[in-house]
């Protein structure tokens, strides 16, 4: 198990490298202009004292090493529009922001999703299951800037049930927006815990068990809810990724200061390093996202475990 | 106003008066005048709370380019001169008075401008700051706001690698003969540099606070300033919030204690706060689907803005009567009523409403709506007329649904339009400069950086870099060089009539169709809406704000 973790980590190396190289020589391919916010021209002046003062005109490969050299000691360079911080400042003060929103929508997708799941596989093809399923659908094909503004407008403004409608300070306020973003992967869980547990419930091992004479719950609780979530597992490392580094949307509509803006952001303002770096975070988060995983896997599933070794 | 001036300046303000016709006492800074003009009596808690828009990138003055950052600055720091809100005439603020001689501008600070650190401002502070932003390392975005004054140029082009840039640092016509005496030398007479010199970039930085926290200074508790409010708060992208300074030399006719800010760029998102009473002001904006019922509310804001929304036309591309065909066939007044919304003004000229001068300016040649008949007959002239044309807009909202509006009034006088959208970096680089030769027409706007019109009208000479239409003719150069060199405001303001003529007018050449000019729309809770007054520059005064009950 250990040498399989450090081969793994080895392996973020290049992967890393070529992340960073890829993104690199896809931002210089975009057109557009760092420094022309506005519809003003830059003066070529003052064009020439940006370019000098954040190297852009030096060759390619020499901006790639100074900043693969820059990444590798945990600096990612000043923000080319954001111009008292650095990229650096922008992950440290945005990012766990991400990390709690998306912490709390994770969780209500789990607690939420996988219940609605079981109870619609245990009662499969009954209103019960219907009702779940529906609103599993719902979630699923309901953008999530719809949830958002149906939320705001029922809970803050009409209703107003103590939730503001926007901001990211009290508890009250971080209700409605962890509801909004987790509610695709709730109905996501829901739907696949549905899907492989009514698989499940079909083996022959479920059949044996039964047969034995064990109580339901049990079979259900032991066997057949631990091998349903093998697929939960490996859907919620990448998902868990995409969660918690942020929502442009969702950060957007409730005004709130994560990171998942910058993602868009900055590449509609041509800020280089922000895009690399948070591009870089993202990957980062992904392969320890795949990796937490893979050891999870052999835990819920011992078969894994001897062909890794 | 006690203003010690020249004569050159009398004469100058002499001139403005006749034209402005309206009183120009009541603007002063140092006016105490209690209550508010909607009744109703203070508030005992004067905080508020405003939707400011999008985080500011910098609060640094030299590198300060967005309408945020320009309004927390305006209201935390001291500028040397404010604009009134009605007339834009300049009243003193930090500088008591100034003298303009020819092109040499002298400013006397008053002696009770104070930092928050304890220290004096004085005319020094500016001469570094002014420096600063010059200097080439900063890399200041908004460094050409200075180029009028001698040497300045120079400077801020200077190659540290071929150059000798203290040689051209030291050659900046800026200089301080005494703690509160500021001179300037300008390249050219330029009556508009006192009213420039209202823009947060010529604000001064504290050379101590600089120098101790590099690009760090503008943190909160970093920060030192010497306005009437104090940065009290800044979380990035979330709050923003000023308290007031009791250490400001006019502190004491500041009445609001606070203004606490969010950070809200989505318009539906602002006016849902606004709403649900979370925010007092809404500055951010308001969607134009929504625009029409909060419109029917009395916190419904609206004010004018020096800006003009245009169509660029290639006049390579396009011959000179079908541009003329295209500026008749277009109904701005149902653009503006059907799509805009906003109660912008249709324009018919580039110079905006609200530019000083502007009767004089104005050419009344087109019309708010359409004239199909004369857009017919003026391209039955045009025997080479162009048939099929581009039309190019970026992907923000709103702009493809105007451009749908003018291809169906250019469809009805038989010129066939493709809308081409374009995502704005690279729909800004795709035209030009140089001119793109696949753009025949295209959608822009233009926000002025000050109160003159040079500041509109110079776009379209032929060097300019913000010309993306080819028009390029030396008699509307020489009129705008000629205009450079004229101090006197009435005899300026009819150079600029004459050119506006050459853009908009009878025998104008056309090589932009203007739509409208801009407005901000705000919500305003009712018991700020009186004092809350934005100018023309998007600009508010929170040491004017007062919150009644």
């Amino acid at each position: 198990m250990t040498k399989f973790i450090i081969r793994r980590l080895l392996w973020t190396i290049p992967v890393l490298l070529l992340v960073i190289l890829f993104t690199f020589l896809m931002m210089r391919q975009i057109k557009g202009n760092p420094f022309r916010k506005t519809e003003r021209a830059v003066p070529a002046a003052i064009q020439a004292n940006l370019d000098r003062k954040f190297h852009l005109k030096d060759p390619w490969y020499e901006q790639y090493a100074n900043y693969v050299k820059g990444v590798f000691s945990f600096d990612l360079g000043p923000s080319l529009v954001l111009r008292n911080q650095s990229v650096n400042d922008i992950v440290k003060s945005h990012f766990p922001v991400s990390l709690e929103l998306g912490a709390y929508a994770f969780i209500f997708a789990i607690i939420v999703g996988v219940p609605l799941g079981v109870l619609a596989a245990l009662r499969a093809n009954k209103p019960t299951d219907y009702i779940a399923m529906l609103v599993a659908n719902a979630g699923f094909a309901v953008p999530s800037f719809l949830v958002a503004t149906l939320l705001i407008y029922y809970f803050a403004v009409k209703w107003d049930v103590g939730v503001p409608t926007s901001g990211w300070t009290t508890w009250q306020s971080k209700i409605l927006p962890s509801i909004a973003l987790g509610f695709f992967p709730m109905a996501y869980f829901a739907r696949l815990v549905r899907g492989t547990m009514l698989e499940t419930l079909q083996q022959d091992y479920v059949r044996t068990a039964r047969a034995k004479g064990l109580r339901r719950q049990r079979i259900v609780g032991l066997h057949v809810l631990r091998n349903s979530l093998i697929p939960v597992v490996t859907a919620a490392g990448p998902l868990l990724g995409a969660v918690i580094t942020g929502s442009f949307i969702i950060e957007t509509i409730f005004a709130i200061p994560g990171i998942g803006r910058y993602y868009v952001s900055s590449v509609s303002a041509r800020d280089y390093s922000v895009t690399m770096g948070l591009t870089i975070l993202y990957a980062v988060i992904v392969i320890f996202g795949n990796l937490f995983v893979d050891i999870l896997y052999g835990f819920l599933d011992p078969r894994t475990r001897e062909q890794r070794t | 106003m006690r203003t010690r001036s020249s004569i050159a300046l009398a004469a100058l303000l002499v001139a403005v008066a006749a034209l402005v016709a309206a009183g120009c006492g009541g603007g002063s800074s140092s006016s105490s005048s209690g209550g508010s003009s909607g009744g109703g009596s203070l508030a005992a808690d004067q905080t508020i709370t405003i939707a400011w828009g999008a985080e500011p990138p910098s609060l640094d003055p030299g590198l300060a380019t967005d309408t945020t950052s320009s309004n927390v600055l305006l209201n935390i720091m001291d500028p040397l001169v404010k604009l009134d809100p009605k007339t834009l005439k300049p009243v003193p603020s930090l500088a008591q008075s100034w003298d303009v001689k020819g092109a040499n501008v002298t400013f006397h600070l008053r002696h009770d401008g104070k930092w928050t650190n304890g220290d004096p401002v004085t005319a020094q502070d500016f001469v570094f700051s002014w420096l600063r932003t010059l200097s080439p390392e900063l890399g200041a975005d908004y460094a050409y706001q200075f180029y009028g004054i001698k040497g300045a140029q120079e400077y801020n082009g200077c190659d540290s690698k071929k150059d000798d840039c203290n040689a051209l640092k030291a050659k900046v016509a800026i200089s301080a003969p005494d703690k509160y005496t500021l001179k300037v030398q300008l390249t050219s007479p330029q009556p508009w540099f006192i009213q420039q010199a209202a823009h947060h970039s010529f604000l001064a930085v504290n050379k101590k606070a600089v120098t101790k926290w590099g690009e760090k200074w503008t943190e909160p508790g970093h920060i030192v300033t010497d306005g009437p409010f104090k940065l009290a708060v800044w979380k990035h992208d979330a709050e923003i919030d000023l308290a007031k300074w009791n250490g400001w030399r006019d502190a004491k006719d500041v009445k609001l204690q606070r203004a606490n800010g969010r950070i809200i760029t989505d318009g539906t998102t602002a006016v849902q706060s606004f709403e649900a009473g979370e925010v007092d002001v809404n500055t951010t904006g308001i969607p134009p689907s929504d625009i029409p019922r909060l419109k029917q509310k009395d916190t419904y804001q609206n004010y004018p803005a020096l800006g003009t929304y245009y169509y660029g036309i290639n006049v390579k591309n396009v011959p000179l009567n079908e541009r003329r065909a295209m500026a008749f066939a277009i109904d701005r007044k149902e653009i503006i009523d059907n799509i805009a919304q906003a109660d912008q003004v249709p324009a018919t000229g580039f110079s905006p409403k609200g530019i000083p001068g502007f009767s004089q300016i104005k050419t009344d040649y087109l019309e708010p709506t359409a004239d199909v008949s004369k857009a017919k007959s003026l391209l039955g002239k045009t025997p080479n007329a162009k048939k099929n044309v581009t039309l190019f807009v970026n992907d923000s909202p709103g702009h493809k649904e105007i451009a749908i509006a003018v291809q169906a009034a250019w469809k009805k006088i038989g010129i066939n339009a493709t809308i081409k959208q374009m995502e704005w970096a690279q729909f800004l680089e795709f035209l030009g400069p140089p001119p793109n030769k696949a753009v025949d027409t295209y959608r822009l706007g233009w926000i002025g950086d000050y109160v003159d019109d040079i500041n509109f009208l110079e776009l379209w000479t032929c060097k300019s870099g913000n010309n993306n239409t080819n028009y390029c003719n030396p008699k509307y150069d020489a009129l705008i060089a000629k205009a450079r060199q004229t101090a006197d405001n009435a005899e300026r303001y009819k150079i600029y009539g004459q050119a506006e003529q050459m853009l908009t007018g009878p025998n104008g050449d056309f090589p932009i169709i203007p739509i409208y000019w801009y407005t901000y729309v705000t919500q305003e809770a009712p018991s700020v809406k009186d004092s809350f007054n934005i100018n023309l520059l998007d600009q508010f005064d929170l040491s004017k704000v007062r919150v009644v009950s």
